[in-house]
């Protein structure tokens, strides 16, 4: 042996090795069925296309599959599953290297790169993937947090894993042993295990057997571990970094519109009507449950679980996937009715996932948003629900009445016999004037003077947005932001009532059809007041509509610049416009709109404002920011009665309480009905939702009467009436 | 069974007072933005009656409306819902009808269309508020009517049982047909939302429009049982506050009172 060449015998005491390669051939014709049959099921997905732009799925695959930032967001299983799958990586590149030199003649077994990778580093990894096993099983089995649900799967394969793991090292050290390895130090795990073995006492011609033993005993488990991979849930190894790579790129808050005139059905009520990548999703799921954790739903006892979602459907197809393989006699369209045995097969809306699971969806995005696959659960949600309200027409009841005023008036307010430009009585707020030769008119039913030519005297279109025009509460809100535009010489105009409502609530609730009838109208309308002339922004102060305006309009030919008002008056603000000099003695919190944050990435910018008041002292919730737990009144559900469980606005009230702030600062007209309510049920008149503008309407008043009397309650300022 | 309902368009009655424009000179209301709705207890007509066909395993529902061009939009939404047929009844003789000319003119239509074995419309307008076309176009079509139906079924031997309200409860009534029945609302008949494939295939579905001609009605006749409305307004309710004084209770009681009388409140 040539000391100074530090190397291993490599198949040191094996002989028949050839025999692993005949054994290799039933576990990678597993491994391929396997994957294939699955390859078969997704493909009865309708097509969508996942693999432009593959730069940026390059970067995002770094970041979600490589680094795997959603998982380090739970620290411990951050590490835990990096420690697992990089150990489990870095062993199979020393197996492949093993190849490399047996085949190819490369020298990996060798030399220095032998003794710091093959060995250290091999070894190193190979503990931490036990260490991360460990904490695995210490996590499912000990801990047991809601989040895991154990099944007899997990155990067996956890179990063999370990096995595989422990096995390498007894043949490492048993090697050590009996060869005395010089390098052996090299190897601490190895040299560790080989010291053992010496210290029983055992014969060298034992050990040498034993050896032997273990080496095939390794190799079967490993085999029959990798024969499992498409059969368990052990798929995300391959389809989830898949998944991450053929994420969705396009602007969250899109759902992807439905051509009416040619749909040959509408929603999804079966397999076939999802993608192809929705029914990937369904096993790239590591059932991990930080969905489940994520879910305002799941956490108030609503029948959803986004994980279960993913799940039931997952499970769904297994069962039921290969019927739809062959083809449907008459409709194309149509799920199988009965297996060949003669089972009905359950429908997929209604008995599979249930709809009262659909309905308690307030498309949050908390679960996505969690979601360390980047699984879609949201857009499945939608289609089914596109089923229910346009197939069936079934909804709950508060839906179908928002649908109902929608439909006849515009708006999703039933009931509420107002008007749509009540809220600006006493106001100077221009409304456009969009019939031939209009300009602007005053407010109060064209009471007041004509403002200048056409189109010639405003920047900004307000967007007012429902919510803001006919709710009381939020009819405030829209008079401080009128009040604080004014303040900062913005010259702007509203739509009075040839606005309609963005459609948002009716896309949410899955009605396409009237959404997209709202949207041409909306667009139409837009396009006429913003058309000619130089470029206008629209400022809306309702992140649904900011949303739709923004992301869905342009899929019907509007596309507009865009900007909530908590980014307008940020602006303002930095611009020296908007001077916040007025003090708010208040301690504030910000409860962040899933439409604002989760959707659009807009945290920083109230919350800089928010900084920017002087007096105001600013708490986070624990629940801020990405992991904002919604006020329960998106997708529509605004509108709904809540009757299963406990109530959302509660529970987001009494989180946003805890942290001593006696406001609650928010954006969003549903936040701040489902909050207010909230507060108003957990905590009296303790704790008052106000929104960013109302607090900004404080902090720019003039000093004087005006001023007096602004901080008592929900209407601060309101002086100017 | 072949069932007839009976809509009327009406201005958007959640429109409150503060919003509501008239027209002082011509008398008419002046919203030409305000949307068109179906009246209410029309709306529970058209449910009761798909409620009835889906119970009887057939039948036919054909959705009639007297008014104006606008008012096919009312019987899109009727067969949108899934009314198998429509006819609007448009003819510039037939404005301003007082109910018996507008039971007349509904009742020539139904029996163009061949009669009806039941003929639903809703308790009152929505908007007049009469209440009298029902019972009157009974009387036109010679049939019994039934008033405040709630739901119908089918009967014994061909006759419709029908569901009335009654206060304190419901009254359960078996008719022969033709027989005309008014419907209030109730939980079980709130109008349902249509299927988007039925709504897009209402959009395609020709509706007829029949005018005076066609009924074979003499405009000269339907003009004299024309309405004139001699004025119309919004009414306003005005809050004034006065303080009654005194030097002891008594004084400020009896100059209360003597307030009063003077007002003529007592
Ligand atoms: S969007 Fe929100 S409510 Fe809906 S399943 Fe996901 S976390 Fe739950
Ligand atoms: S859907 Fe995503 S977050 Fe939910 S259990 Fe599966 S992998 Fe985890």
């Amino acid at each position: 042996m040539d000391l100074s060449n530090p190397m291993r015998e490599v198949y040191w005491n094996i002989t028949g090795k050839n025999l692993m390669y005949v054994l290799l051939v039933p576990v990678l014709v597993a491994f391929f069925r396997g994957f294939y049959s699955k390859y078969r099921l997704w493909k009865i997905g309708r097509p969508t296309r996942r693999r432009d732009n593959w730069r940026r799925r390059l970067a995002g695959f770094f970041r979600g599959a490589v680094v795997q930032e959603k998982n380090f967001r739970d620290r411990y299983s951050g590490w835990m599953h990096f420690f697992i799958w990089g150990g489990m990586l870095v062993l199979f590149i020393g197996t492949a290297n093993v190849a490399l030199d047996e085949y190819l003649g490369v020298p990996t077994m060798e030399g220095l790169f032998y003794l710091y990778f093959q060995s250290l580093v091999l070894d190193v990894f190979g503990l931490l993937a036990i260490v991360g096993l460990a904490m695995a099983l210490y996590r499912r089995y000990v801990v047991r947090p809601p989040r895991l649900h154990r099944t007899p799967q997990d155990a067996v394969f956890l179990g063999l894993l370990l096995l595989v793991l422990v096995t390498g090292f007894v043949i490492e050290g048993l090697r050590i042993a009996v060869t005395e390895d010089p390098w052996a130090a090299w190897s601490p795990v190895g040299w560790a295990f080989a010291a053992a073995f010496r210290a029983t006492g055992m014969a060298a011609e034992t050990m040498v057997g034993l050896h032997r033993f273990s080496w095939w005993f390794h190799l079967a488990l490993a085999f029959a571990w990798i024969a499992c991979v498409p059969y368990t849930k052990l798929t995300h190894l391959v389809t989830s970094p898949a998944n991450i790579y053929m994420r969705s790129l396009g602007p969250k808050g899109r759902l992807e519109p439905i051509n009416l005139e040619t749909a040959e059905f509408l929603g999804a009520s079966n397999l076939r009507h999802f993608t192809w990548k929705q029914l990937f999703d369904l096993d790239a799921c590591t059932e991990c449950g930080r969905c489940q954790d994520a879910c305002p739903a799941h956490a108030t006892l609503k029948p959803l679980n986004p994980k279960a979602v993913v799940l039931d459907l997952r499970d769904y197809m297994h069962e039921y996937g290969p019927l739809y393989l062959r083809r449907a006699q008459d409709d194309p369209w149509a799920a199988p009715a009965e297996t060949p045995d003669g089972r009905p097969v359950p429908v997929m809306v209604g008995a599979v996932i249930a709809e009262d699971a659909l309905w308690s969806c307030t498309t949050c995005r908390a679960c996505m948003e969690a979601c360390p696959v980047e699984i879609e659960h949201v857009p499945a949600i939608m289609d089914m629900r596109r089923f229910l309200a346009m197939d069936q027409a079934s909804m709950p009841e508060g839906m179908a009445d928002a649908i109902r005023s929608l439909e006849t008036r515009g708006h999703p307010f039933r009931g509420t016999g107002g008007a749509r430009t009540d809220w600006l009585q006493g106001l100077d707020v221009p409304v456009l004037d969009l019939s031939a030769g209009g300009g602007t008119r005053g407010a109060a039913g064209g009471a007041g003077a004509d403002g200048a030519g056409p189109d010639a005297d405003f920047d900004v279109l307000w967007w007012v947005g429902c919510a803001m025009a006919f709710d009381e509460r939020n009819q405030k809100v829209a008079r401080s932001l009128a009040r604080v535009l004014h303040r900062a010489g913005v010259r702007f105009a509203i739509l009075g009532n040839r606005e309609k409502c963005t459609g948002d609530a009716a896309r949410r609730i899955g009605h396409e059809y009237l959404f997209q009838t709202l949207a041409g109208e909306n667009v139409a309308t837009l396009n006429q007041a913003l058309g000619n002339g130089r470029p206008r922004r629209i400022v809306t102060a309702c992140p649904h509509c900011y949303n739709t305006l923004k992301h869905e309009y342009p899929d019907f030919g509007g596309h507009y610049d865009v900007v909530h008002h908590t980014e307008f008056i940020r602006e303002l603000v930095d611009s020296g416009r908007l001077k916040l000099d007025g003090e708010v003695r208040e301690t504030i919190t910000f409860h962040d709109p899933c439409y604002l944050g989760r959707y659009n990435d807009v945290y920083d910018a109230p919350r800089k404002t928010l900084k920017d008041l002087s007096g105001a002292e600013v708490r986070e919730i624990e629940r801020a920011r990405e992991s904002s737990f919604c006020c329960g009144g998106g997708g529509a559900l605004v509108f709904v009665e809540e009757r299963i469980g406990t109530r959302i606005n509660q529970t987001r009230a009494r989180q946003a309480a805890e942290t001593g702030a006696r406001t609650v600062c928010t954006a969003c007209p549903f936040c701040m009905t489902m909050l207010a309510d909230g507060l108003k049920t957990t905590s009296g008149d303790e704790v008052q939702a106000l929104d960013l503008a109302e607090l900004v309407d404080r902090a720019t008043a003039p000093a004087g009467p005006a001023a007096v009397g602004a901080g008592t309650g929900a209407s601060p300022g309101d002086g100017s009436r | 069974m072949n069932i007839v309902v009976c809509l009327k368009q009406i201005i958007d009655y959640e429109i409150p007072p503060r919003a509501f424009r008239i027209d002082r000179q011509k008398k008419k209301p002046a919203m030409p933005d305000a949307s068109l709705v179906i009246g209410p207890f029309d709306e529970n007509a058209l449910e009761v009656a798909l409620q009835l066909r889906e119970k009887a395993g057939g039948g036919r529902i054909t959705a009639v409306s007297m008014g104006p061009e606008s008012a096919i939009e009312a019987l899109r939404k009727a067969l949108a819902v899934t009314a198998d047929e429509a006819v609007l009844l448009s003819d510039p003789a037939f404005s301003d009808l007082d109910p018996f000319g507008t039971a007349r003119v509904l009742g020539a239509a139904i029996k163009k269309l061949g009669g009806a074995d039941l003929v639903l419309t809703g308790r009152q307008s929505g908007d007049w508020d009469a209440g009298q076309v029902g019972q009157l176009l009974a009387e036109e079509l010679g049939a019994p009517c039934v008033n405040f139906a709630f739901r119908a079924e089918p009967g014994g031997d061909g006759r419709v049982r029908l569901y009335k309200e009654t206060p304190g409860g419901a009254e359960i009534l078996e008719a022969g047909t033709p027989v005309v029945a008014t419907v209030t609302n109730a939980e079980t008949n709130q109008l349902r939302l249509a299927k988007v494939r039925d709504l897009m295939a209402a959009n395609r579905k020709p509706v007829p429009t029949w005018s005076a001609a066609d009924l074979g009605l003499d405009p000269a006749a339907l003009a004299a049982g024309r309405i004139e409305v001699l004025d119309l307004y919004v009414p306003t309710y005005d809050a004034r506050c006065e303080f009654v004084t005194g030097e002891t209770p008594e004084d400020k009681a009896s100059a209360l009172a003597r307030r009063l009388v003077e007002l003529k409140l007592v």
